[in-house]
């Protein structure tokens, strides 16, 4: 049986950043956050994916429903095995981009969600992960 | 999964695009050239984007609708973005998107008005 909690979505075609979104949007409405929240949580899914289709062409993301200390929320991981970060906290400043996005990527997305970690090794490929929590 | 189609309208003296909800980046590139041809073909005095029915728009959305804005403008005609959704333009904004001088309407028909009382050329290209 399909586990309502958490599910995958494999990214490499444009078109499976539109599925990654309609994956996100669904969870998300389905955990009860408000219309702007779902709408903040689809864009960076959107951004993430994104990045991973133009930096590594292939790589999965994953979306879980969590709960810690009576908050629950939402965690998507993004992963693949492409070139990774080889500056992470160059990455995360305003206007940085390698690929001819709009260099807002990672900031921005940092901005919409409550949590953002990125795990990289250069070469190695990265696993950003992103949390949403529910407003009480 | 098939690419919605665009339906470029003429109205009077102006192009109305509906762009659909969920938008991919064929359906964008789509629109953009669907968009160019009908400046050609129609010279209207510019451009009218619903997106009142769009939920996310990201940084590639922002990218294309700037762009064919400034195309359209280097064709002589001014472009105007109608109905964005409130969540839409609070989540734009925190994720740093602009649509560069693009004018803005809150519905179709103030970018109808927008479009007929405001001279041309006023953009810069």
């Amino acid at each position: 049986m399909k586990d309502p909690c958490k599910g995958r979505v494999r990214i490499r075609s444009e078109n499976d950043i539109v599925v990654a979104r309609r994956t996100v949007r669904d969870a998300a409405t389905q955990m009860a956050f408000g219309l702007t929240d779902v709408t903040r949580i689809v864009t960076a899914a959107s951004e993430l994916a994104r990045n991973v289709f133009q930096y590594a062409g292939d790589g999965v993301m994953h979306w879980t429903a969590v709960d810690r200390n009576s908050s629950v929320g939402i965690e998507l991981t993004f992963e693949d095995n492409g070139p990774g970060f080889s500056d992470i906290e160059q990455a995360m400043q305003r206007g940085y981009s390698t690929s001819n996005g709009l260099g807002l990527g990672l900031p921005g997305v940092k901005r919409l969600m409550d949590e953002l970690e990125i795990v990289s090794q250069p070469g190695n490929g990265a696993k950003v992960t992103a949390r949403k929590w529910v407003r009480k | 999964m098939t690419t919605p189609k665009i339906s470029v309208l003429k109205v009077h003296d102006v192009l109305l695009v509906t762009v659909p909800p969920d938008p991919d980046d064929a359906t964008m590139a789509t629109l953009q050239a669907e968009v160019l041809q009908a400046m050609e073909k129609c010279r209207p005095k510019g451009l009218m984007l619903d997106i009142s029915t769009v939920e996310t728009l990201d940084s590639f959305f922002a990218r294309t609708v700037t762009e064919t804005s400034r195309m359209v403008s280097l064709m002589g005609g001014r472009t105007v973005i109608a109905g964005m959704r409130s969540s839409v333009a609070i989540t734009a904004t925190q994720l740093g998107l602009s649509l560069g001088c693009t004018m803005t309407a809150l519905n179709v028909d103030r970018a109808l008005d927008l479009l007929n009382h405001t001279p041309q050329r006023r953009q810069r290209p």
